[in-house]
């Protein structure tokens, strides 16, 4: 049954970028609930932490392990950076000009990494395992690298949920997405909250940065661009806020592009732009996203 | 290259007048009516190929194209905002955002469009047949430039623009006045887009050549940047800044890499210390409530 093959080749395909999509978009969703801010600058930090992994493993010959944690530390650290020079000062103006800080921000960002690391495609450094074909079972495989990609996913995101359900530092998080200015005036220490949201929304895109810089075998500076576009999508497809809406976002959005590239072939909408029209369907029928809270009238 | 005039420098002159267009349609659209728009390069765009086709398969020129590119992209903005503006605020940002997406990546696969290699050997503008060359188009711009400036400084201070105010500033209070608060949001992005169109087809027209690179986001997201940096609201503000931000990476051309660097680290920095824009108004677009809840406690005076 060849079209049996294919199908769970594009499903698992699907999954796999579908997950990439779940990590940078939980960051958004996080950083949107306590701040109520478009981060426009998402994508450079998920850039930026491939390139963390790619000079953790060709410089310092770290393994893949240690490598995706340097990213997970370098892109906390520049989202944090993001966080305090963009944002904070902007904290009472208007919510525009976050949004072009931002995206100034992002442009900053961009052309640091251009200048130090040239505008070319780099290939991904081995981690000494190729990416091998496993068969689950007749007509069904998968690689290597997408199951890799899919298993961390499963436990970064268990990890999320149990640091925000149990954890005191969640539990503020929590508040603040509710209601900032009454969180802080219940004791919570809003800008520390702020920070350690950004730094673990920007650790998770960072992650997703050197997965799709392995499991494409490219990491080059305008990579982030694309994703972090259209993660703004999963997020808003989800239901702003909502991060259980944003996992199925994320996951639909993956399996959707996939199918559409797969069975559709040359649509007359390329397949980065596909993702919106989707959105635009969806907002359609639903103005609050899958899974949106209904949102207020202000 | 001596004198101002040079060909090198209308060239910057020209671009400069594109993006004044732009930001003045966007203004109205973000500024007046508080519709935060990140696709605004699609009306452009729109513009642009609708003038390139016309021109190239049916030897139209400019004086033809303008006007019906205005016309369509007017329309293409009401249809495109309607189903848009149901959506409020991020919800609108992200989903124009999408729309400059889908135009251009329609651009990119269409047969009509040219796909990724563009239309070519557009018309250059003429007057009675002779072609008036870069300087002349130069002061073509300028004069629909003005004309533009005084419609929109008219229709700013008319009823239809308090109505946008009163849109902008608050919603349903709008709606208890008895003003059709769709109405007016869709009048504003559809005026805001026919602006774009116009200067897109005058980009066509200039270049002789369009390609869906000239239309990405990049482009939504500078001209949104110099309506903010002018000043949501300000007429004034959006020539200026539209004008700063053109010419900014232009003067720093020998810098090289580091131009686009510096340029995002002055919008950091202008955001920073100037959050209103250099002739902004207390628009409180977008955030209003928040703004407002906040202002109110300070009048009140409290401590926040």
């Amino acid at each position: 049954m060849e079209g049996g093959r294919v199908f769970f080749q594009q499903l698992f395909n699907g999954i796999t970028i579908g997950s990439a999509y779940v990590l940078i978009a939980i960051g958004l969703t996080m950083i949107y609930g306590v701040l109520e801010l478009l981060h426009f600058a998402h994508g450079v930090i998920y850039m930026a932490g491939a390139f963390s992994a790619l000079v953790a493993i060709s410089v310092f010959k770290a393994d893949i392990v240690v490598a995706v944690l340097v990213s997970m530390v370098c892109s906390g650290i520049i989202g944090w950076f993001v966080e305090l020079f963009a944002y904070r000062p902007l904290r009472n103006a208007p919510k525009i000009t976050a949004l072009i800080s931002g995206i100034g921000m992002a442009l900053v960002l961009e052309n640091v990494y251009r200048i130090l690391f040239g505008a070319q495609t780099k290939a991904f450094p081995s981690i000494g395992v190729p990416q091998q074909t496993i068969s689950i079972a007749k007509n069904v495989s998968t690689t290597n690298y997408q199951l890799l990609i899919m298993i961390v996913t499963v436990i970064l995101v268990v990890a999320l949920q149990i640091f925000l359900k149990n954890t005191k530092m969640g539990l503020a998080m929590r508040a603040t997405a509710q209601d900032l200015q009454a969180s802080s005036m219940m004791g919570i220490n809003v800008d520390r909250v702020i920070s350690v949201t950004f730094i673990i929304g920007s650790a998770l895109a960072g992650i997703a940065g050197t997965f799709v810089g392995l499991y494409f075998n490219a990491v080059y500076p305008s990579m982030g661009s694309m994703p972090g576009m259209k993660a703004f999508s999963v997020v808003l497809l989800g239901g702003l806020g909502s991060i259980p809406g944003t996992i199925i976002g994320g996951l639909f959005l993956g399996i959707v592009e996939s199918f559409a590239d797969g069975y559709l072939g040359n649509f007359v909408v390329g397949r980065d732009a596909f993702a919106f029209v989707l959105l635009i369907a969806v907002l359609l029928i639903r103005p609050s996203g899958l899974f949106g809270k209904r949102i207020r009238k202000v | 290259m001596g004198s101002i005039f040079s060909s090198y420098n209308i060239n910057i002159f020209v671009v400069a007048g594109l993006y004044v267009i732009l930001a003045l349609g966007l203004n109205l659209t973000t500024g007046f009516a508080g519709q935060v728009s990140l696709g605004h390069a699609a009306f452009y765009a729109i513009g642009a190929y609708t003038a390139a086709i016309l021109s190239t398969r049916f030897g139209f020129s400019l004086w033809l194209t303008l006007p019906i590119s205005a016309v369509v992209t007017l329309v293409a903005g009401a249809l495109l905002g309607l189903p848009s503006l149901r959506v409020k605020e991020d919800f609108l940002a992200v989903v124009t955002m999408g729309l400059g997406l889908i135009i251009q990546s329609l651009a990119l696969n269409l047969e009509i469009t040219g796909g990724p290699k563009g239309i070519g050997n557009i018309k250059p503008l003429a007057v009675f047949g002779h072609p008036v060359g870069a300087f002349g188009f130069l002061v073509f711009e300028l004069i629909v430039i003005v004309v533009l400036t005084f419609v929109l400084g008219r229709l700013v201070n008319s009823r239809v623009g308090r109505a946008l105010l009163a849109v902008r500033e608050d919603e349903t209070v709008a709606e208890t006045l008895g003003i059709n608060a769709t109405r007016y949001k869709v009048l504003a992005f559809a005026i805001g887009a026919m602006y774009a169109g116009i200067a897109g087809s005058l980009f066509a027209h200039y270049f002789t050549y369009v390609s869906p690179d000239s239309f990405g986001f990049m482009e939504s997201a500078t001209i949104l940047c110099m309506v903010v940096l002018g000043g949501l609201g300000s007429i004034k503000g959006s020539i200026i800044g539209a004008i700063i931000l053109s010419i900014a990476p232009e003067l720093m051309r020998g810098l090289a890499d580091y131009r686009i660097l510096i340029y995002g680290l002055l919008l950091v920095v202008m955001m920073r210390y100037r959050p209103q824009g250099l002739f902004g108004t207390n628009a409180t677009t977008w955030n209003v409530t928040a703004w407002r809840r906040l202002k109110d406690r300070r009048a009140r005076g409290d401590r926040n």
